[in-house]
């Protein structure tokens, strides 16, 4: 069954929709990414769900329990706010421990279940201190802790490492990862980094102007994107426009300013409508200008106009013609300079044709 | 499961620097020409004899302090200002803290009216706003009228405490809602949502969340009115008529009346002194419990 159920949910604030008409559904130990730019409505959606908000229209399901109008501390949320909102005039385990208070636990089990978290969260130690005391990772972990002592029927996380820096996130994610499935508990994980939500979620959300455009798992929303606005916003993806000339099923033949290509697509897209060719740059290859070609590969011939060392890739920019600039990612060991003639190759199977302008 | 980042982000140091404590020097100078050097003065006088034919004698003695302190009435008096004013600070504190709640959580546009709203009391003159309060609260007043004719018995709201208290919270409440909006502003709105989330209802959040947080503004709004009101004069000599005694009437009718400076000046030393331990002992209380912010 659903942990979270959000049924045609729309939240106005005067006349502008944050959310329009969102329907979701959270499986039981489910981790979903909420995923847009900002402004694009998330944190109204998670704020709806833990009581925050009232929507204009719609219903808000935990469990089968209808909690649309619910006052907040009737709705067992464990929260994790992007500021982590830890009580300043509280110690570290009295932060933790008044989630318990509030539910009339007993003193000494009050202290009891708050040590285990802290030991859980890595916070034995540190459990006299005030906030203000702590460092950024070590907030986020109390908050943490704050949230799941009082087994909370679904989690809510808004952007939870929006503000540590970019190494302490990257385990973080990781430490989420491992607790969220360590409880077993249902989670809604709000965020605008894609890489975040790709790296840790079983499915993913993407939101847009209030408007849901995909629910899927990540490799689905990475590879085979709804909408230009989907494929843009996940990741780096080179759009290349065009005609579709056939298709059949999920297979479609594209012209293009660089010719024909063959590729996947959507499979509402039919003969003659102008067509979005979506194609990661990691998926395109470079090659010599005469070179034969491979076995139904599709291949482009073009210049390199830049060249950007990335570490641990080369970032090419390759002028195929009629203002159409690919990004090619290839191997550091490439040998191609800027101004070289090459020929830019990908599988059809790699790449998604999406219609236009879209949903 | 080890922490990677022990040991809490160093305090800021606060950057010394001798020019930005010149910039006192205009405050202080203000304070001591008007407040330090009138204080000497009167601790000055209030050792002197007091006379008939001049305002005091210069000769030292102790005698307006023994007198005084031996005298019950001094105490009851005293008694009687630090009830009303403890009186008026909490009736103000009650009255403030929704409204200064209201203030501080209000749109950026609401506040500005608001705000005007709130000091309005204090756009008035005291004497103009007085006569006002004695044009509704007399026996043959606004208030009573009225009571009368729905054949209710007049209610006796002047020339007693009752008056002197309208008329002092009235004046006073502003101070108080401006000290406590303040920190309340200063309140994260999300830590009442986190309580709420956490299983707090609305009254709970309030008691284990926002009032301790607003304690200093609480603090602060509590020793502004509760030492405006222990030296106010107008209110309570024409709210309280010849009924309410508080320090301050008596001092100045010591003083010219009695033509008694040197027993006025000893009177508001020992005023002084008793509401410096008053207020000390209050803060030290306070401090303690919101020690953590």
């Amino acid at each position: 069954m659903a942990q979270i159920t959000l049924d045609h949910l729309t939240k106005r604030f005067g006349d502008a929709a944050a959310v329009q008409d969102l329907t979701l559904e959270l499986g039981s130990g489910e981790l979903v990414a909420l995923l847009g730019p900002s402004g694009c409505g998330k944190t109204t959606t998670l704020r709806m769900i833990a009581g925050f908000e009232t929507p204009t229209e719609g219903r808000v399901r935990l469990g089968d329990l209808d909690v649309t109008d619910a006052p907040p501390e009737k709705r067992n949320c464990g929260m994790v706010f992007q500021n982590y909102a830890l009580f300043p005039h509280l110690t570290v385990e009295q932060n933790v421990a008044f989630g318990l208070e509030m539910r009339g636990v007993g003193r000494t089990e009050v202290r009891r279940r708050a040590g285990e978290i802290l030991d859980k969260v890595g916070l034995r130690g540190l459990s006299g201190r005030y906030p203000r005391q702590l460092s950024g990772g070590q907030q986020q972990r109390t908050a943490l802790a704050r949230a799941l002592v009082i087994n909370p029927s679904v989690l809510l996380l808004d952007e939870p490492l929006a503000n540590l820096d970019a190494k302490l996130r990257e385990e973080m994610r990781f430490f989420i990862r491992s607790l969220q499935q360590e409880f077993h508990i249902t989670t809604l994980y709000v965020t605008h980094d894609q890489a975040e939500a790709l790296v840790l979620a079983d499915r993913v959300a993407v939101l847009m102007n209030g408007v849901l455009q995909q629910y899927d798992s990540p490799e689905r929303v990475y590879q085979r994107p709804r909408s230009a606005a989907v494929a843009g916003f996940i990741g780096l993806t080179n759009l290349i426009p065009g005609r579709v000339r056939a298709c059949a099923g999920d297979r479609v033949v594209l012209d293009t300013a660089g010719g024909h290509v063959s590729s996947l697509g959507d499979a509402s897209l039919r003969e003659g409508a102008d067509a979005l060719l979506s194609i990661r740059p990691e998926h395109l290859e470079l090659g010599r200008p005469d070179s034969s070609p491979e076995d139904g590969r599709n291949r482009m011939r073009g210049t390199i106009r830049e060249r950007t060392f990335l570490g641990a890739l080369i970032d090419f920019r390759v002028d195929v013609g009629r203002d159409l600039v690919l990004r090619v990612q290839g191997r550091v060991s490439a040998s191609e300079r800027v101004g070289d003639a090459v020929a830019v190759s990908f599988d059809p199977a790699a790449g998604w044709v999406l219609p236009r302008g879209g949903t | 499961m080890t922490v990677t980042h022990a040991g809490a982000p160093a305090a800021r140091a606060v950057p010394r620097d001798v020019g930005r404590h010149l910039l006192i020097i205009p405050a202080l100078a203000v304070l001591t020409v008007f407040f330090v050097l009138p204080y000497l003065n009167l601790a000055l006088i209030s050792l002197m004899t007091p006379s008939h034919r001049a305002p005091y004698l210069r000769i030292l003695t102790l005698g307006n302090y023994t007198g005084l302190l031996r005298d019950p009435f001094t105490w009851q008096v005293i008694w009687h200002t630090l009830w009303i004013g403890a009186a008026t600070t909490v009736v103000c504190l009650v009255v403030s803290y929704p409204l200064a709640y209201h203030l501080a959580r209000a749109s950026r546009r609401l506040r500005g009216v608001f705000m005007v709203l709130v000091i309005s009391p204090l756009l008035v003159g005291v004497l103009i706003r007085t006569y006002g309060w004695m044009i509704l609260l007399q026996d043959t007043g606004l208030i009573n009228q009225l009571l009368r004719a729905f054949g209710l018995r007049g209610a006796p709201l002047m020339y007693n405490n009752t008056g002197v208290l309208i008329g002092l919270v009235h004046v006073f409440v502003p101070f108080m809602v401006l000290s406590i909006a303040g920190t309340i502003q200063s309140i994260d709105p999300e830590l009442e949502f986190a309580s709420r989330s956490l299983g707090a209802g609305a009254w709970r959040t309030f008691w284990r969340v926002v009032l301790p947080l607003s304690l200093p503004g609480v603090l602060a709004g509590t020793i502004l009115v509760f030492v405006l009101t222990v030296s106010s004069y107008v209110i309570p000599s024409l709210l309280g008529g010849f009924t309410v005694l508080t320090v301050p009437l008596l001092v100045v009718r010591t003083v010219t009346e009695l033509f008694n400076w040197p027993g006025g000046s000893a009177f508001a030393i020992i005023f002084f002194l008793v509401t410096l331990v008053v207020v000390g002992s209050y803060v030290r209380a306070m401090s303690r419990a919101s020690r953590p912010l």
